[in-house]
């Protein structure tokens, strides 16, 4: 018995090594000047240099593309929150028959294909002349966020106690400031980890964004990719420090994220 | 109690129209233009109603990548699953409620990450003389190459094995968390019983479990089709054809090769299509 509890916590081991080191060894190599990055046995021991990392900085096309990135995703996701969280109070609320059929055909948007969306949007945007702008990309973003961030809140709105609604319409508040002051603030918790979810979603969107975007309006995953297209013979430390810059806002939100997976779990068990 | 408000009309009604509309558009326009003969180069086009179709069904990279879709999708949601349960369960054993804690923060990392990242981060340890996985393999042999990235029988592999770095571990989070939630009562009576560890698992508390499951495997199969950017970036669907899949393919056919929008569209619907149909049968038996 106690040898099966050690093979098993070697294994547990082993994955979370695998979980984190790829990641941690791409940071490291973000530091490496080349000579240290390609040797056929892997290095350790080097002298770091920060020139990758202030390359990646100063070039334009990837300042571009983090401000892109940041504008478009924030608009997405603010539009995905003032449209999609009063409609996921309402159908968790006031339910009727149409509540089941709301939630399957916000599912279903999930079931398309990005390319079945990417496609005809680009002839779309392009005939109205929006194709490669910002409002074309957080309009098309807007669907992933709305729906996602629906998706996710309506559970968390039921899991708000009815007592306490039903005692601040006793006191006289009105529908709209029961979920403005009670919904909203009791739910907040799990409602912030559906809407950084959501975040997290669209910065890492890369199809759609490769195809509405030719120069003006390319994203941080895109500028991120062509870095590597220039073959081989680019610096591999410059790929890894812009791969390190793209993975970093996402994993900012780690902690709300597992606290969120936290706060779902619990409601089940009661 | 609650009286009657005009709140679910106005909270609900703009939402859902904006929804039909910005999902609606362009599902009908994908038809529309799967009917006609468009390309990137040239503005006229005109209708040739199923001709693209008909084409579909005679192209033969076209039925390899219908066939390199189901092979990644088996692939990954299986392997998803296995990874899932077994490190699930293993949590759920052996670790005590702290490291419990710690492994659920690192096996959420690299779900994190943005598929481009997680497709560069392997496909330079992947690379066969620098790369920090094929470093072992190296050593062990004495520098003998091996190259998963660029063999037809492993390709494949390799790339799915980075989607299941990404949704297994996480998944494995999840897997614990649902076997936290349990009654401790049955567990109890069956090791009362001399039930083996593995016993208990497979006949107790894995069939509990048995509808939050196939609800995991069912979001798992619908976010395998989102296998582009990790396809894109690490293979760009070689060696050859062997990792092309359908949306890789509609791409390169409406963007990189021939600028041929209606007929990477044509594809696109019928993809669309055919997960629309699986997974709303799919939705509809896990729900009843």
């Amino acid at each position: 018995m106690r040898t099966g509890r050690l093979i098993g916590q070697a294994v547990l081991a082993v994955a979370g090594f695998v979980a984190v080191f790829p990641l941690l060894w791409t940071a490291l190599n973000s530091l490496k000047n080349n000579v240290d990055i390609i040797t056929r046995v892997p290095r350790v021991v080097f002298t770091p240099t920060l020139a990758n990392i202030s390359y990646i900085l100063g070039r334009d096309s990837v300042l571009t593309g983090l401000y892109n990135s940041v504008v478009a995703c924030g608009c997405a996701v603010l539009i995905g929150v003032v449209l999609g969280l009063p409609a996921a109070y309402a159908v968790a609320r006031y339910p009727n028959r149409w509540a089941g059929d709301i939630q399957f055909f916000v599912l279903s948007l999930r079931f398309l294909p990005p390319v079945a969306v990417a496609i005809p949007l680009m002839v779309i945007w392009l005939q109205i002349g929006l194709y490669d702008t910002l409002p074309a990309l957080i309009v098309t973003y807007s669907l992933l966020t709305i729906s996602v961030i629906m998706w996710l809140a309506i559970p968390a709105f039921q899991a708000v106690p009815k007592e306490i609604e039903e005692a601040a319409f006793v006191d006289g508040y009105g529908a709209y400031s029961v979920f403005w002051r009670i919904a909203l603030p009791v739910a907040a918790r799990s409602l912030a980890g559906a809407v950084a979810f959501s975040f997290v979603l669209v910065w890492n969107e890369f199809l759609i964004a490769l195809m509405l975007s030719s120069s003006n309006a390319k994203t941080l995953p895109i500028v991120a990719s062509e870095l590597s297209q220039q073959g081989m013979n680019v610096p591999w430390g410059i790929l890894n420090a812009s791969v390190v810059l793209l993975s970093l806002p996402p994993l900012l939100f780690l902690g709300v994220l597992s606290g969120f997976l936290n706060s779902v779990f619990r409601q089940k068990k009661t | 109690m609650r009286r009657r408000s005009s709140l679910p009309v106005t909270f609900v009604v703009p939402t859902l129209a904006i929804l039909l509309v910005l999902s609606m558009v362009p599902t009908l326009y994908a038809i529309v233009i799967a009917l006609q003969n468009r390309e990137l180069s040239s503005a006229g086009y005109s209708w040739v109603w199923f001709a693209n179709f008909v084409d579909l069904f005679l192209d033969r990279r076209f039925l390899n990548a219908v066939w390199v879709s189901v092979k990644w999708e088996i692939v990954t949601v299986v392997a998803t699953m296995v990874v899932a349960i077994g490190l699930g369960v293993l949590m759920f054993e052996v670790a005590s409620p702290r490291l419990r804690n710690l492994y659920c923060l690192l096996f959420i990392i690299p779900v994190l990450l943005p598929r481009v990242s997680a497709a560069f981060v392997w496909k330079f340890a992947y690379h066969p003389l620098y790369g920090i996985a094929t470093y072992p393999y190296r050593l062990l042999t004495g520098g003998l190459i091996f190259d998963p990235l660029s063999k037809p029988g492993s390709a494949l592999f390799a790339v799915a094995s980075v989607d299941v770095w990404q949704w297994g571990l996480f998944f494995a989070v999840i897997v614990l968390k649902l076997l936290e939630t349990l009654p401790p009562q049955p567990i109890e009576a069956a090791r009362l019983d001399h039930a083996r560890r593995w016993q208990i698992h497979a006949y107790v508390t894995l069939p509990m479990l048995k509808a939050p499951l196939i609800s995991l495997m069912f979001v798992k199969m619908i976010e395998s089709l989102r296998s582009f950017d990790l396809i894109y970036v690490m293979t760009r669907g070689g060696p050859g054809v062997a990792t092309e899949t359908l949306d890789m393919y509609a791409f390169s056919q409406g963007f990189i090769e021939s600028g041929k929008v209606s007929y990477a569209s044509a594809m696109a619907v019928l993809m669309m299509i055919a997960t629309v149909i699986t997974f709303t049968m799919l939705w509809k038996r896990v729900q009843a």
